[in-house]
């Protein structure tokens, strides 16, 4: 049986104690939308994992269409010491390359576990984001991280997803796919943060290797500074790395932008990769996008993405359109329907396919 | 009317803003590129076939580089043209290390092929959110690797050059390596791959080379991969495990040195990128790493577990105040007090029985099953297992000096 949500005033009066307390493998548009920083809803400061108990109160009471009467809230708070998650995904996916056969896919996608134990609440935090599986796990972040007691400063040492940039759940998305920084390559090291007011910054220093060995010269630096406000926000970042197989530099600028029902979102990257046979290569990265809050639960997601992987090379260049319909027809669940269209070079048949999918979501 | 409200009221303005960058970034036309989207200039298209010039052309540059290139390649894996072969064939997976990725005549148990059919039992289907690769392009992939995975000749002229080394250069490693190995970009003369022209040597504990302490590793063998003519590897089996600083020397000059079969020297400096080289003939190719950590070698579990826990108490001349007898101030007394040597508690049992973890006294008062005498360290804090199973580890090889 399900019922409408409670009124409005019982909710803000809920959420407000959850931010008080302090103490949805999200999107940076939802952060945007509601003029909140990646921390209010997630322990990793710049986003991703596992939500905070503000962030899984607002997911079962703000976003879905109609919000089933169980009782109470999960907050994923099982004492002050111990918090746990999890992210199920799975779905449908097809792929059309002109002049192939269609590939279609069916799968359990992922089984995210999260653990946060808390020895000494809001100073001491250790984290556990592992990828369950049949055979063995594979932990993608997995660290210590130290506060002041105001929450301002920071300081974690371990693996984590490094901070650059927008967010985005999907790895795919050029501007995560051609900078290497995304969920499928979390670096071991350190990081320095600092949260006051409008400001947010990461500085990350990590070994350079996606989670490989040490490596005594050349490290990774990755920093991150955004601004933000109720209305938009503008950051940027700056990624060094240092390897024996030639170095790249990144730096990009991204900004998100709250116009009535429409949060949008935009990235630009540039990276200069000296690791190619050719030399040294300069590649463009950019994203565009509108999420469109059409009706509660109900978010039209419009995407524009744009790839140049070599600058002095002309013609070369490469677009990705996607169009998807997130809905959230309850709590913990979140089904996804969408069509991405990528247009390249002519002779590469793989740069000009298109993508039908549908996915289910089950956060908590 | 303050900003907010204008962007409230006009922000779908935006829209044809989008719509405008959706028109203004249109996609490259491809003229005068290749598959991959370089310029004709620099090979042009190369039709399918089962030669690496091919799957390089046809699979590797226009699927797989967008990731696999650079220092940021997943799982280390290069495979651009420079370094696909020498990453691939004979190279040991490493998301399932009991599988190479290129098997040579075995595609079957080949983990790129398997990555790229979607059967691996390990991580997603390559490329990682894209197209798969067709089948029929697969099957040449099959059929060169089917045909030995052989690689192309190399650029003709050019004398050859270090493209990879592992460990990799500067790294710092918690486990002493099984091998080492190092990939050419062409092939190389088989015979001049040896002890004398592929070395190893340790520091010393002072992570210098220059004073006098050094030390030569003898490894078991040093020779090309039988299946990659462009992969010297170094067999350090049997070699003790120590944490120390290493140094790996290729000589491209000198008395000894490495040549490729039409008897060019190795171009082989290195100032910390890969590839080496200066573009000319001859010089060295000189490279470190560090194993840090308890190894599985008496000289690391001394310095480790025996000096700084142990010899608090067992450490002296022979008399009443050593316990048991048993002296473990140094690496060679403690050699001398363990090995093959009757337990002062249990006489029956030796304290360190060559071979024999699971009947070493040694172990037996680490773990606390001895029936005799207290756990050790005594008081505690007891070492955790996997420390000593490095111990029994040590052990079980041997327990070499």
């Amino acid at each position: 049986m399900s019922r409408r949500v409670a009124p409005a005033w019982q909710l803000s009066a809920l959420l407000l104690l959850a931010v008080l307390h302090r103490p949805v493998t999200a999107e940076p548009y939802l952060a945007v939308q509601k003029g909140l920083k990646c921390l209010l809803c997630h322990t990793s400061p710049s986003g991703g994992g596992k939500r905070t108990a503000y962030g899984n109160i607002f997911a079962q009471a703000e976003l879905p269409g109609h919000t089933l009467d169980l009782g109470d809230f999960w907050s994923g708070e099982l004492s002050r010491y111990l918090a746990v998650g999890g992210d199920v995904r799975g779905g449908w996916n097809r792929i059309d390359v002109p002049g192939q056969p269609n590939s279609e896919d069916t799968a359990l996608q992922e089984f995210l576990a999260y653990l946060e134990v808390r020895p000494l609440p809001q100073h001491l935090t250790l984290y556990v984001d592992a990828k369950l599986r049949p055979e063995d796990p594979i932990v993608r972040e997995q660290y210590v991280r130290l506060s002041t007691a105001d929450g301002r400063w920071f300081v974690r040492g371990g693996k984590f997803f490094l901070p650059y940039g927008l967010r985005l759940q999907d790895d795919d998305a050029f501007i995560r796919q051609v900078g290497g920084i995304n969920y499928n390559t979390p670096d071991s090291g350190w990081e320095l943060g600092y949260e006051a007011g409008k400001w947010s910054a990461q500085l990350a220093v990590t070994r350079g290797t996606a989670g490989g060995p040490e490596v005594d010269s050349g490290k990774q630096y990755s920093l991150r500074l955004s601004h933000v406000t109720p209305k938009w926000r503008l950051g940027g970042s700056l990624n060094f790395n240092d390897t024996v197989f030639g170095d790249r530099q990144m730096q990009n600028v991204f900004a998100g932008l709250r116009t009535g029902r429409v949060a949008w979102l935009a990235e630009l990257d540039r990276i200069i990769d000296d690791g190619t046979p050719t030399g040294s290569r300069r590649l463009w990265a950019s994203l565009f996008e509108a999420n469109i809050s059409v009706k509660r639960g109900h978010n039209l997601k419009l995407t524009f993405e744009y790839f140049d992987p070599d600058a002095d090379v002309a013609e070369n260049e490469q677009n990705r359109i996607s169009v998807v319909w997130e809905y959230f027809p309850t709590q913990f669940l979140q089904g996804r329907l969408g069509y991405r269209v990528y247009d390249g070079i002519p002779q590469n048949p793989a740069q000009n396919r298109a993508q039908l999918f549908f996915e289910l979501h089950l956060p908590f | 009317m303050d900003f907010s409200r204008i962007l409230r009221r006009r922000g779908l303005l935006l829209l044809p803003l989008m719509c405008c960058a959706i028109a203004g970034c249109t996609a490259g036309s491809g003229e005068g590129l290749d598959i991959s989207g370089r310029p004709l200039s620099e090979g042009g298209d190369v039709p399918l076939a089962p030669t690496l010039a091919s799957i390089q052309a046809n699979v590797f540059n226009p699927s797989c580089i967008v990731c696999h290139a650079g220092g940021n390649a997943p799982q280390g894996l290069r495979l651009d043209a420079a370094n696909s072969f020498t990453n691939l064939v004979g190279v040991t997976s490493r998301e399932e290390s009991f599988l190479l990725r290129v098997s040579p005549g075995i595609p079957d148990q080949s983990y790129l092929i398997q990555k790229l059919e979607g059967s691996a039992s390990t991580g997603e289907r390559m490329p990682l959110g894209g197209a798969p690769i067709p089948q029929s392009s697969i099957d040449y992939v099959r059929q060169w690797i089917s045909d030995g995975a052989l690689p192309d000749s190399g650029p003709p002229g050019m004398p050859p050059v270090v493209v990879s080394l592992s460990p990799d250069p500067d790294s710092i490693i918690g486990n002493f390596p099984a091998d080492i190995t190092a990939g050419f970009d062409q092939d190389i003369d088989a015979s001049t791959i040896n002890a004398m022209t592929f070395t190893l040597m340790r520091s010393g504990g002072d992570g210098g080379f220059t004073d006098g302490n050094e030390t030569e590793i003898t490894a078991a063998s040093v020779a090309l991969s039988g299946v990659n003519p462009r992969l010297a590897i170094m067999d350090l089996s049997g070699v003790a495990a120590v944490e120390d600083v290493y140094r790996v020397t290729l000589h491209g000059s000198g008395a000894g040195l490495i040549l490729a079969p039409d008897g060019t020297a190795l171009d082989g400096e290195f100032g910390g990128t890969l590839p080496s080289g200066d573009g000319i003939e001859g010089g060295d190719f000189i490279a470190g790493f560090e194993v840090r950590g308890l190894q599985p070698s008496l000289a690391s579990i001394q310095n480790d577990i025996f000096a700084p826990i142990c010899s608090g108490c067992h450490a002296g001349p022979p008399g009443p105040n050593l316990p048991s007898g048993m002296d473990l101030s140094s690496a060679d007394a403690s050699f001398s007090s363990l090995i093959n040597i009757a337990s002062f508690e249990v006489p029956i049992i030796r304290r360190v029985a060559v071979g024999d973890a699971d009947n070493s006294y040694l172990i037996h008062k680490l773990e606390g099953t001895s029936a005799v005498g207290t756990r050790m360290p005594q008081g505690g804090p007891f070492l955790d297992q996997a420390t000593i199973d490095v111990v029994r580890s040590w052990i079980d090889g041997g327990a070499p000096r």
